[in-house]
């Protein structure tokens, strides 16, 4: 016995429970990770899966179609609730509801119920009830005929999605003419010159084309409205929805498995080439991807060449001394300053001291009205690269110092000036380090909200940055951006709870992207580092 | 070698090295540049107030004595009301007259006996027989067609309203008030503390027709003195008035047939006289001025009884004789007095001397124009002074930025931040005070929770893990720091934060039962460790099983956490806190912070302090070893207090990254300024708060500066931590060699 304790007591004096500890703080730190990671995957994934419908009978109201969320216990601890998706928010005015399991006779699932997904209002849950209008004569009444006709409005819309395009391009010259007529009454050029004169006829001819858009727009899409079928909800409630409103109809309850994986597939490719719709909480991201890419590539010109040279600087050019030292001290501050801060430099000196000089030098006559003096990309971006130029500068240096002197000498004694060393030996060797370096800042670009908020990120941005329209590249414009989709439809939507499955989704998506990048540069650092390793120690 | 390609090869390494070194430069200069623009742009909050004169005009007042006067807002038209009723409109530029407008009296041969000017450009006239007009001057800037489109401005002047002879004749001088709703209030005052209460009601009656009550009240009250001094407020519900034995009396006069004296105050000990009165923007504030000088604020506080007694707040400047007229500024809370000598511009809320100027100059009156941007004053010898006052920022200071201030409307000076509100005559809240607290706090929880893990997960990672285990846990962490903020806070707040308010008793649990379970687990493995496969776990696998203890362990506590709440807090732990504690729980509280931001503060400390202990050099490590020390003591003597400054640095970097952090707190904090150090309520940081409130912010105004200066105040907090945090890296990097 006595043995034993002194054994336990050698076993606590030499620390042996400190290493345990040692290794819960670790083990809680990844455990983290992994939750984290975890609800993202959970809630994330099976957002687009096309779960059955029930129609679940009550004991004393009338029965209600829902998709089953969750089963919890219920507030007075008696028994279960579940949650269900109810839809129909134009009928009900929410979109789940929680419903008591001592409330439920019986669920069925009958094959006949449709989900349509709409344009606005979010889905609905009901039966075909009849269609009536054009494309639907010849249709049968289940969602075969509903799906036939359905496609014959799309074929109709698209259509008179090529006007829509003609009218936005006639909307953009007008624009530009109403820019050009205010340079001229800028510069007080005489009502009667060539130019006002021609000018007056652009705009007018432009007028009239705009308007006779306009007209043939309104007549087609009163003739495609036409196309209308009526939905009866669980209730018997009938509910009257035009074709047109209607994005996709599908009967989840009649699908094979197979049939869910192709659909599920389809809500995939629609995520990352759809616009948003309903205030961004449904539809795609397609402009929110283009505007975190666009937003990337325009920062990493900028700060990609910044940080090499200044890395470059540090390492090969400047004498080690005190310059050095503060050159250092000022780089890790640089990675140190909170974003916020960034930020608001953005705003103050780029935003409104350079984007508000160049509206004055070239812009003079559409003052107050800022064009470069508002945020927009080119200013986001250009905050954003400064905010990562030390990412790039010390991942560039860690790869410069990692190359053995032999290296530098060899080329020193084959007659090799400084420039020409550094041009064929040293960058060729670091590349895969510098790679490493503007993979993270761009992984830190894809994720950083704050400074965006404030230097031209938007919920919505009308136009994206690259378009058909002269000069193709709009560097001014507004745009919108993966994480401060997540802020806006997580916090700022009206109805929180029927946006969390977007916001998850998002936050799948930007979660991937920015843990593939910085894998991989993680990666490629790493097997660096192995290959010099020779060199040191 | 060709002489031409060398030269060409010379002159690219020239360039290079030219360029190259600008280009290092250029970011030491960056970071400078970056802190000089924003302290540049907060700069102009401490600027010191100017008033500079600009015109001087000299009137003609052989034989006209002038009663009042007033000018358009462009200050270039004024008037002059002189003593027998006539307004004359002269220019301010020459003193040239324009436009001379002879009385209008209520009645035949009726000369006027007094006049009062109140409000914006409107004066009371009593006339001989004890009857009273009120009217408005009227200036309409318009742009002349005929004229080259140049701004010209007209006058008029409008009657608003007239009041009969009061019953107790004529008065020694009255004031008058028209509120929005034609509501039409004068207040007489006769020899020996007689006042008297006019009021003229328009009203609709039942049938729809209008009806027109007129009353008249004697306004009765005890007093020692002899009253001085009078103001009615804006709407006329109010009357204060002074007596030359230092008191100050206080009436509601919302119900005509009884208007209520609500107190009377003996406001000063020393019986001084009071000289002046008037109501500071917003008619919540009285501004008092006295015979020894004094100009001071009241308002009324709730004091120990419950009751609201006037009370003074703010004492201003002193003047160095009797203050002879008061006037608040339309725009904001200051304070505008004349004294003997010369006029004083205070604020009210910060309790700020701005300026004093006109000294020597003989000042007998004075008016602020309605932008309240310049002031008109007239000399005893008929002179007219104006002066432009260039008044940045009143309301910043160093006292309203960083000390308690004592706002209108509340019982005791607060900290307080509150940028805006719906109402114009708004003081604004500017206090940093709470919002510097708010940081510091979320980033004391959150080092709380993030520093022993991150420590103790480095110490683990670098001496005790398999090296084959270590090459996935260090890049596995490193991709950790590279999660978005924004994804962090928004779990947080939408996924956390509803999960534990739902399981506090289970989160209160797992904190008591996870070490509970661990100390277990390591007296069971003093057993499980004689059996020879299990003793592997010991090589550096300990990690992986003590992983699911802890899970497991989570899991009972959330499991337990209902059971506990109603065994020991009557079901409901959030309520117990509330009615037992005193303690509000907020579902976005300091716990969510501690976690989320831990979250993200672990990596990098974890990466830095995991560097600086794995380049403690391995001999070391060996000679410890060698000499009998277990693998912890070998640790916690040798390589830890070499690795320390490593470590102290990454603790460094972490709380700069916790200080700076924006996404997280602004989503999982609640955004509520309040200075509570309670671990169950939210807070405001200064980060947040400028993601907040700059773009609603109007460009160079003051809360526009304010937020610069808090990022300011960000920068420099990061810079400090940084700059240490980096020069004892170059300190250790000096003694082991890279890393």
């Amino acid at each position: 016995m006595k043995n034993r304790n002194e054994a336990l007591d050698s076993y606590w004096r030499i620390g042996e429970p400190m290493v345990w500890i040692s290794a819960t703080a670790l083990a809680l730190t990844l455990l983290s990770a992994a939750t984290l990671l975890i609800v993202i995957m959970v809630n994330g994934l099976g957002v687009f899966w096309p779960s059955d419908i029930e129609k679940v009978h009550l004991k004393d109201r009338p029965p209600v179609f829902g998709q089953l969320i969750r089963t919890e216990e219920n507030a007075e601890k008696t028994g279960l609730r579940r949650q269900y998706k109810i839809a129909n928010r134009d009928l009900y005015g929410l979109d789940f509801r929680w419903i008591d399991e001592s409330q439920i006779d019986e669920t069925q699932r009958p094959a006949d119920l449709i989900v349509l997904e709409r344009v606005e209002h979010g889905d609905f849950y009901g039966r075909l009830k009849t269609m009536t209008g054009p494309h639907t004569e010849t249709s049968a009444v289940d969602l075969a005929g509903l799906n036939s006709a359905l496609e014959k409005t799309t074929v109709e819309l698209d259509q008179l999605s090529e006007l829509e395009d003609k009218l936005s391009d006639a909307s953009y010259r007008l624009e530009q003419l109403r820019l050009k007529q205010l340079k001229l009454d800028y510069d007080n050029a005489p009502v009667d010159t060539a130019a006002q004169s021609q000018l007056q006829r652009d705009k007018a001819e432009l007028d009239r084309e705009f308007g006779a858009l306009i007209t043939l727009q309104t007549r087609r899409l009163a003739e495609v409205r036409k196309a209308k079928a009526i939905f009866v909800d669980a209730a018997g409630q009938e509910k009257e929805i035009s074709l047109v409103d209607i994005f996709q109809a599908y009967a989840p309850n009649t699908m094979s498995t197979g049939d869910k994986v192709v659909f599920y597939l389809h809500k995939l490719a629609e995520l990352f080439i759809g616009e948003p719709r309903e205030s961004n909480t449904e539809g795609g991201l397609f402009p929110a991807i283009f505007g975190t890419v666009m937003l990337i590539f325009v920062m990493s010109l900028f700060s990609f060449p910044l940080g090499v040279i200044a890395a470059i600087y540090l390492r090969e050019y400047a004498k080690e001394g005190v310059v050095v030292r503060i050159v250092r001290i000022a780089v890790n501050n640089l990675a140190g300053i909170p974003s916020i801060v960034y930020g608001i430099f953005g705003l103050g000196f780029f935003v409104y001291g350079i984007g508000h000089g160049i509206d004055m030098l070239f812009f003079p006559e559409r003052t107050p009205t800022p064009t470069f003096g508002t945020g927009g990309l080119l200013w986001a971006s250009l905050t954003l690269a400064l905010l990562t130029v030390p990412v790039v500068i010390v991942s560039t240096e860690e790869a410069l110092g990692a190359i053995p002197r032999e290296m530098r000498e060899g080329s020193y004694a084959l007659g090799a000036t400084k420039f020409q060393t550094l041009y064929r030996v040293l960058l060729p060797m670091t590349s895969p380090g510098i790679m490493t370096g503007l993979i993270l800042a761009m992984a830190r670009a894809a994720g950083e909200v704050a400074p965006l908020m404030i230097t031209g990120v938007v919920k919505l941005a009308p136009a994206l940055p690259i378009d058909g329209n002269f000069p193709f590249l709009h560097l001014d414009r507004k745009f919108m951006h993966l994480g401060f989709h997540i802020y806006d439809i997580g916090f700022q939507s009206p109805n929180v709870e029927a946006a969390k499955p977007m916001v998850f989704v998002t936050t799948l998506l930007l979660v991937l992207i920015v843990l593939l990048m910085s894998s991989v540069a993680i990666g490629l650092r790493n097997r660096m580092k192995k290959r010099y390793t020779f060199g040191t120690f | 070698m060709n002489a031409a390609f060398l030269k060409k090869v010379k002159r690219n390494d020239q360039l290079a090295r030219w360029v190259i070194t600008v280009g290092g430069m250029a970011i030491i200069f960056s970071v400078i540049f970056i802190l000089v623009l924003i302290a540049k742009v907060s700069l102009p909050l401490f600027l010191a107030p100017k008033a500079q004169l600009q015109q001087v005009v000299q009137l003609d007042r052989a034989n006209e004595q002038i009663v009042t006067f007033g000018h358009d807002e462009y200050m270039e038209t004024a008037y002059r009301l002189l003593d027998d009723g006539t307004t004359v409109f002269f220019n301010l530029e020459d003193g040239s007259e324009i436009d001379r407008f002879e009385p209008d009296p209520p009645a035949e041969g009726l000369t006027p006996l007094t006049v009062e000017s109140f409000g914006r450009l409107r004066q009371a006239i009593g006339w001989s027989d004890g009857q009273l007009t009120v009217s408005q001057v009227r200036f309409k800037p318009f742009f002349d067609i005929n004229n080259n489109n140049q701004r010209r401005i007209d006058h008029e002047i409008i009657p608003l309203a007239l009041f009969p002879t009061p019953a107790d004749g004529i008065p020694l001088i009255s004031q008058a008030r028209i509120d929005e709703e034609g509501r039409q209030t004068r207040v007489n005052r006769y020899p020996g503390n007689h006042l008297t209460l006019q009021v003229r009601e328009v009203s609709e009656n039942f049938l729809g027709d209008e009806e027109i009550t007129e009353t008249e009240t004697t306004l009765s009250f005890n007093s020692s003195g002899t009253l001085t001094t009078l103001i009615l407020s804006a709407a006329g519900q109010h009357l204060y008035a002074g007596t030359d034995r230092g008191e100050l009396l206080r009436w509601y006069l919302s119900d005509t047939e009884e208007p209520k004296l609500i107190e009377t105050v003996q406001a000063f000990a020393d019986q001084r006289s009071i000289t002046a009165l008037n109501l500071v923007l917003g008619d919540v504030s009285l501004a008092v001025g006295d015979e020894t000088g004094q100009v001071s604020t009241w308002f009324p506080v709730r004091d120990e009884m419950g009751d609201k007694k006037l009370k003074r707040i703010h004492t201003l400047s002193q003047h160095n004789g009797a203050v002879q007229k008061i006037l608040p500024s339309p725009q904001d809370k200051s304070v505008i007095s004349l004294g003997p000598n010369k006029l004083i511009l205070d604020l009210m809320t910060s309790e700020r001397f701005l300026l004093a100027f006109g000294e020597e100059e003989g000042l007998i009156d004075f008016r602020l124009s309605t932008r309240g941007d310049s002031i008109l004053a007239l000399t005893k010898e008929g002179r007219l002074l104006s002066w432009k006052l260039d008044i940045p920022h009143p309301e910043i200071s160093l006292g309203t930025l960083f000390g308690k201030v004592w706002y209108e409307g509340y019982d005791e000076p607060v900290y307080a931040w509150q940028s805006s509100s719906a109402s114009d005559d708004y003081e604004p809240k500017l206090s940093l005070a709470p919002l510097i607290f708010g940081t510091l706090k979320g980033t004391f929880y959150a080092m709380l929770f993030a520093v022993p893990l991150a420590i103790f997960g480095a110490i683990y990672t670098s001496q005790f893990a398999r090296p084959r285990l270590r090459e996935w846990i260090k890049p596995a962490v490193e991709v950790m720091a590279a999660i978005p903020t924004v994804i962090i806070g928004f779990l947080a707040a939408l996924w956390l934060a509803p999960l534990i308010e739902r399981s506090l008793g289970g989160v209160f649990l797992s904190l008591i039962l996870l070490p509970a379970a661990l100390m277990l687990s390591i007296l069971a493995w003093q057993g499980a460790r004689k059996i020879e496969p299990l003793k592997r776990l010991e090589r550096g696998f300990e990690f992986l099983a003590i992983a699911p203890i802890i899970i497991l362990t989570i899991a009972i506590a959330a499991a337990c956490g209902p059971g506990l709440e109603n065994l020991f807090f009557a079901g409901d732990l959030k309520q117990w806190l509330f009615t037992e504690m005193g303690t509000r729980y907020d579902p976005r509280n300091c716990i969510i912070i501690a976690f989320a931001m831990g979250f993200a503060v672990i990596p990098i400390t974890f990466t830095i302090a995991e560097d600086s202990l794995s380049n403690v050099p391995n001999s070391l490590k060996a000679a410890s070893l060698a000499l009998g020390a277990s693998r912890w003591q070998t640790v916690w003597r040798v390589i830890l207090p070499s690795a320390s400054p490593g470590i102290f640095a990454g603790t460094m970097i972490g709380f700069g990254r916790a200080v700076g952090e924006t996404m997280i707190v602004l989503m999982a904090t609640g955004n509520t300024a309040i200075m509570d150090l309670s671990i169950f309520n939210g807070m405001r940081p200064l980060s947040a708060n400028i993601a907040v409130e700059i773009p609603e912010a109007p460009v160079d105004g003051s809360l526009y500066r304010t937020l610069f200066l808090s990022a300011v105040i960000l920068f420099v907090m990061t810079f400090v931590v940084n700059t240490i945090a980096e020069i004892v890296r170059q300190r250790l990097r000096a003694k082991y060699g890279k890393f």
